[in-house]
């Protein structure tokens, strides 16, 4: 192979593992922040509905006290009734806390996404800081050894970005998750 | 007497959620924020049952069973993991370092409380 295919064969590797790359990794910050999204907008929804059924709960509980403590005599569809708001604002509570664990879920997916910033980020510092190393007086042979330098350095980074990015966070729900007793 | 349960779990939101509800079933709760906290706190007391997150920095779940495994009074004590984590990898990992069961986060408090009791009672 000539010098000059040499030249470009490394210069193409290089620019397409960062292509590559770069993609790569921003394909998983859109997923991320999607499913993000999605926690997000289903935990406020779910926490809305169910604070304001505490709520309405909790003001029909108020009533049926107001009307014992005036002396009414509660009929037996009142006391059924006043027993049931009971049993309904626990189930409303328990919504509402297995809403509340979105934090848990977003913020690993957050913090899984600023890793990969980060990551990104020093990526990119190691493609600048040996572009300056490159002089316009450089030879094609000093130029395709830097080139060989630039690819190995970036290939170990983007293993390195790779081992502390493994995926925790499957959910997309708020559903429960599944128990399994061994 | 009320048993104890030991809760890790590097989310403090979390630790709450857990907290509230097991207290409310009128258990008592000892809260850790990581394996390495966990594993100092079940070794200042004994404990009925250990409920851990496993991605936690210092000392991750699966760390901090393999360390209570290795304590002469850990090695019946009845440990769940409680994560986000959900895979067969990660299920059949947990199972060898010693866990006895695996909840998937989020938890239904009233779906945790069964299995704790059905766990200990």
């Amino acid at each position: 192979m000539t010098r000059k295919k040499i030249l470009g064969s490394h210069v193409k590797r290089l620019l397409s593992g960062v292509s590559d790359h770069g993609r790569r990794h921003l394909t998983e910050v859109e997923t991320d922040l999607i499913q993000t999204n999605l926690l997000l907008e289903e935990a406020i929804d779910k926490l809305s509905r169910n604070f304001m059924a505490i709520h309405e709960t909790v003001s029909a509980q108020q009533a049926a006290i107001n009307l014992l403590l005036a002396g009414d005599t509660p009929s037996a569809q009142q006391k059924e009734q006043l027993g049931a708001l009971s049993a309904q604002v626990g189930e409303y509570v328990n919504a509402a806390v297995t809403s509340m664990q979105f934090q848990d879920m977003t913020s690993q997916l957050i913090n899984r996404t600023l890793k990969r910033v980060t990551g990104l980020r020093e990526f990119l510092g190691t493609l600048g800081a040996h572009g300056a190393e490159m002089v316009p007086e450089s030879d094609n042979d000093e130029i395709v050894e830097l080139l060989g330098k630039v690819s190995m350095a970036l290939a170990i980074q983007s293993l390195e970005l790779r081992s502390v990015l493994r995926k925790a966070v499957s959910q997309k729900h708020l559903e429960s998750g599944d128990i399994e007793l061994f | 007497m009320a048993k104890t349960i030991l809760a890790v779990d590097d989310s403090s939101s979390l630790r709450q959620m857990v907290a509230f509800s097991l207290k409310a079933a009128g258990y008592q709760v000892v809260e850790a924020v990581d394996g390495q906290d966990g594993l100092e706190k079940a070794k200042q007391q004994t404990v009925d049952l250990v409920l851990t997150d496993q991605n936690m920095p210092r000392m991750d779940g699966l760390q901090l069973i393999k360390h209570l495994r290795e304590l002469q009074s850990y090695q019946k004590v009845p440990i769940l993991m409680l994560t986000t984590e959900s895979s067969d990898e990660m299920k059949a990992k947990g199972r060898a370092a010693g866990a006895n069961g695996w909840l998937v986060k989020p938890f239904d408090p009233q779906r945790l409380i069964e299995v704790v009791k059905k766990v200990i009672g």
